[in-house]
């Protein structure tokens, strides 16, 4: 019985299992140090001939209530605060941080319907709603080593891209643009999941990342592109993708 | 009763009054703030192609209602009669007011017309429901067979629920109607 | 800490000498019964009755993710008979839906709320009923009137409500779920509120207007100060559901647009606020829920310690302190929502911050076990198994309180794990404690010590292996309301996990038989119950086992705390225990 946590892939993701590690770590202790004391209470704190009363105290005195609370600020020094501070730092320098002036990210403009992922890329010239947008059905290309910036729209109802291999999700919500962003450290093809409930297929509502290597993936887009462009009807603005990244219209 | 037993038992009607506006209170609090985020989100407001409200008529309906309120606060020392004067006037709001409702129907400004007439009809429908509770309230006081002991204090309970309705009624107008 | 000889308190306030009408001979007269003690039970019955079909319902959740898209043994075809015994992913959103929904609101707020909340706070404070008996009565139809509503949604034609019990807007929306079913859904909430509030407005003005003579605040037993604490919440936040619930059904049935993105052509609202608008409910009422387990917990560990309970005032703050912060934490349930940075870490911190009221609380229980004389009889084994489960659940709220971390574990099985220790396994180790220690009171007759330990062995040791199992099928990525998990490649190798997980889930189910066993068969041949089986001083172990109707023939005068146990004064009177109103020369 194997319990494999997904590979993770990703620039960040080491932070999000060092915080779940450490947390372990810690909380283990203290849960540890509970089962400690419910074991000795319960072995040798019961009634029985050698032991008729109970050692009579209220517990309010002076030393009772100082240790406590000194018990309690203990673990809130060392698991609360300690957390809270290394996230707040580890949310504005990384995960919040968003790419926005950044030429190198790759822009990513993803719609959520029931119940599957479309992704629409800005194509080689860099610009949305242009011939060479590609649009794909469930997969969703990217370079490795450069940052990835999606924004998020939804068709229908709330539902939330999940990439397991990278330690993060956002939810997709009807009537607002979401963000997210990371960057692929391995190629390879990772899983993408659905994380809202989002009707009777949500549990079938998947898709694929795919990362590959600079070159590769600009292999991968030029042999897409040319393909739109094909297909590419400027009159038919209805069956046009996506939103313009910049405006939000 | 004793005297404080009475006023015993009157301290806990004032006690439970207090817990029950409270939490009337936070009802509408909440339906306010989806209000305002509805008129946050909205690009002007009201929204654009909005027909004019009927503020006249929405406020003629209030005038009754607030009247229906002063009705029952002289019932405390003029006799029960006022209570039925109030239970007539606030009938007579509920009837207004669904007459108001049928005309903003018509009007196009009914819920799910657009964003006015979704927050108009949601807040003033359940304020109704409330001045209805509080009617059927005053009726069970004026019922011949309720002790008459128990009509003060009673009236009194009756009295703080109405003054609550008519202040919502005046903070929905207020809000909605007028801002 | 009060002296335990004081004088009666001086400011109590008058009895409010208006005791139920005599008991009616009548059927409807008992039927529609004011007396708290008959009310309490009928929402314990009722609370006991529906936690029996959410837990069957967790039964067939069990099932299916064990054995994907096989049928149901022996009640399949009965219950899935278009689908010859499979259960269908349309069934299983309803399923997991309803599960939800019936054991929070129709199961776990019934018995303990409704049910020992009502039975005990008249007796606990020494007053003869509460402060409005026909209110009471009002509350407990109510509530049965909005039972009937969820379930009959089960019976219309597209089925009962199924976007998950958190109903998020647009799923909840006609957009996504159009049918009665939902409609209905929002109808049986906002009643199950109105029942609630009814409630609140009676425990609070109770507690504080009818506690007897020299019974002040400090001397409450602290399953009152639970009740009584819940209370407040209840009156403040489950308006604010009521009033989601409200926008909900005028979107579904008259076409607003509160809960839906407005567009170009017409302005609308955002599905984010019901987000807001539910948790501004939502977390409280899981306080609001485990408040009477924490009060009825750190009374009985004192009471079965046969020592005082521990820190009592710091455990009364405490109490009082997460009250206040879990009214503004609710938006760690949407750290994913995409909120602003600000709000999200503002959040996050005020989150962590009631880990301090609740660790004191925890200590002063364990401080309450140090030293003691514990006897280990059924209800004190219950309280120590929450103990247990309270101390997991907590601590694994603290990697869903830190954003980073949550960023990977919402919505994930992780999410279940902890809210089922809290919810499931304290919540229901604190119903079952209440019930055994209780149960001579409420019905003259003692349960059998053997079928209760029989009963916790297994109910604990499985609550364990299911939630903490799902814990770790969390960690490995595993998202939640999946009808079949092994749609997903990553998540293929856990299908061992979920079979072992669903066969701990039986065993807890097949366990609970013992209960039911132990209970009805007690309640008609149990030994009889002397009015004081446990030895305690709080006022309704005074009182013969079951009380009369008016309760107390004589208003008692407090003169001491609830868990004066083990004090010298005691001891020199021969035994470990002194009464509250109990006068010494």
């Amino acid at each position: 019985m194997r319990l494999d946590i997904p590979r993770d892939v990703s620039l960040d993701g080491h932070v999000v299992d060092g915080v779940m590690g450490y947390l372990t770590l810690s909380t283990g202790i203290a849960f540890a140090l509970l089962v400690l004391v419910l074991v000795v209470t319960l072995l040798f704190h019961r009634a029985r001939r050698s032991r008729p009363h109970a050692h009579f105290t209220h517990g309010d005195g002076l030393s009772a209530r100082l240790l406590t609370v000194a018990v309690a600020l203990t673990l809130f020094l060392a698991i609360d605060v300690t957390l809270a501070v290394r996230a707040t730092r580890n949310l504005r320098e990384r995960f919040w941080n968003y790419p926005d002036g950044d030429p190198n990210a790759l822009r990513v403009e993803v719609t959520a319907r029931q119940w599957a992922w479309t992704f629409r890329t800005a194509g080689p010239d860099g610009r949305f709603a242009t011939p060479d947008d590609v649009v794909t059905l469930g997969d969703l290309h990217v370079p490795v080593g450069r940052p990835v910036y999606l924004k998020l729209r939804s068709k229908d109802v709330v539902h939330s891209l999940y990439l397991p291999n990278f330690r993060t999700k956002i939810d997709a919500i009807p009537g607002s643009t979401t963000r997210l962003w990371f960057q692929a450290q391995d190629p390879g093809r990772f899983e993408i999941g659905c994380a809202q409930h989002c009707g009777v297929s949500h549990y079938k509502m998947r898709g694929w990342l795919i990362a590959a290597p600079e070159d590769a993936y600009r292999g991968w887009l030029a042999r897409a592109e040319t393909d739109s462009r094909l297909r590419y009807d400027p009159a038919d603005v209805a069956a046009h993708e996506g939103w313009d990244w910049e405006t939000g219209r | 009763m004793s005297p404080e037993a009475s006023s015993a038992q009157r301290l806990n009607g004032a006690v439970g009054m207090a817990v029950f506006l409270g939490a009337c209170a936070m009802l509408f609090a909440a339906l306010l703030f989806a209000y305002a985020v509805v008129r946050a989100q909205a690009v002007a407001w009201p929204p654009p192609g909005t027909p004019p409200f009927p503020r006249a008529a929405a406020a003629s309906n209030g005038l009754l209602l607030i009247a229906a309120g002063f009705a029952l606060r002289r019932a405390r020392g003029h006799g029960p009669k006022w209570a039925a004067v109030s239970l007539g006037l606030g009938a007579l709001f509920l009837l207004m007011q669904a007459g108001l409702w049928g005309r903003l129907v018509a009007g196009h400004l009914g819920p799910g017309t657009g964003a006015l007439g979704d927050v108009f009809f949601a807040l003033s429908a359940f304020h109704a429901l409330h001045v209805l509770g509080g009617l059927v309230a005053i009726a069970l006081l004026l019922r011949p067979r309720a002790s008459a002991d128990a009509r003060p204090r009673r009236l009194r309970l009756a009295t703080l629920y109405m003054d609550f309705v008519v202040a919502v009624w005046l903070i929905i107008y207020v809000a909605v109607c007028v801002a | 800490m009060t002296a335990p000889d004081a004088p009666p308190h001086p400011a109590a306030p008058p009895q409010t000498p208006t005791p139920s009408p005599s008991p009616s001979p009548s059927w409807l007269g008992r039927v529609f019964s004011t007396d708290h003690k008959v009310i309490g039970k009928q929402f314990l019955f009722l609370g006991l009755a529906f936690l029996a079909v959410g837990g069957v319902m967790a039964m067939l959740i069990r099932w299916q993710l064990a054995r994907p898209g096989q049928p149901v043994p022996l009640v399949g075809r009965l219950l899935f008979p278009g689908a010859g015994g499979v259960i269908s992913p349309a069934a299983y959103t309803s399923l997991f839906t309803m599960h939800g929904t019936i054991m929070i609101f129709f199961a776990v707020t019934p018995i303990l709320i409704g049910g020992f909340g009502n039975f005990c706070v008249p007796l606990l404070i020494g007053t003869r009923d509460m402060a409005f008996p026909r209110l009471n009565m009002l509350s407990f139809w109510t509530m049965a009137a909005a039972t009937a509503t969820l379930t009959a949604s089960f019976f219309v034609p597209l089925g009962a409500a199924a976007s998950g019990w958190t109903a998020y807007a647009t799923l909840s929306t006609a957009i996504g779920a159009p049918g009665a079913g939902q409609t209905m859904w929002t109808v049986a909430i906002y009643f199950n509120g109105v029942s609630t509030v009814m409630g609140a407005i009676n425990y609070i003005t109770t507690v504080v207007r009818l506690r007897a003579p020299g019974m002040s605040w400090f001397r409450l037993p602290l399953t009152v100060w639970g009740f009584f604490l819940t209370s407040i919440l209840n009156a403040l936040f489950v308006p604010v559901i009521a009033a989601a619930m409200v926008l909900l059904f005028f979107d579904r049935i008259f076409g607003t647009q509160f809960f839906i993105a407005g567009s170009t052509i017409r302005a609308g609202g955002d599905p984010i606020l019901y987000q807001h608008m539910f948790w501004l409910f939502g977390h409280p009422e899981v306080y609001i829920l485990i408040l009477p387990a924490w009060g009825i917990v750190s009374d009985l560990l004192s009471f079965f310690a046969r020592k005082p309970a521990f820190g009592y005032r710091v455990t009364v703050w405490s109490l009082i302190g997460v009250v206040v912060l879990s009214c503004v934490v609710y938006g760690h349930h949407m750290f994913t929502t995409g909120m602003s940075p600000l709000l999200g870490e503002s959040f996050m911190v005020l989150t962590m911050i009631i880990s301090v009221p609740t660790s004191l609380l925890f200590l002063n229980w364990l401080g309450t076990l140090w030293r003691g004389a514990a006897r280990m009889r059924t209800p004190m084994l219950f309280c120590v198994g929450l103990v247990f489960t309270f101390g997991i659940g907590g601590l694994t709220g603290l990697y869903l309180a830190d954003i980073v971390a949550d960023q990977y574990l919402h919505d994930t099985y992780f999410v279940v794990g902890h809210f089922h220790l809290i919810m499931a396994a304290a919540l229901l180790l604190a119903s079952f404690a209440a019930v055994y220690f209780w149960f001579p009171k409420m019905f003259g007759r003692m349960m059998s010590e053997g079928l209760g330990k029989l009963h916790f062995w297994p109910t604990f040791l499985a609550l364990n292996v299911v939630f903490g199992g799902q814990l770790l099928i969390g960690w490995a990525g595993m998202q939640r309301r999946l009808y079949d998990p092994s749609a997903y490649e990553f998540l293929a190798h856990l299908l061992p996990w979920n079979v072992w997980i669903s066969r701990a889930a039986y065993v807890l189910g097949a366990a609970q038989l013992v209960f039911v066993l132990n209970f009805f068969v007690s309640l008609r041949w149990g030994k009889p119950a002397p009015a004081n089986p446990w030895e305690v001083g709080t006022l309704e172990w005074t009182l013969p086992s079951p009380p009369p109707h008016h309760n107390f023939d004589v208003i008692p005068t407090v003169v001491r705390g609830p868990h004066e146990l083990g004090s010298p004064d005691a001891l020199a009177r021969g035994k470990d225990w002194l009464g509250q109103d109990e006068v010494l020369p």
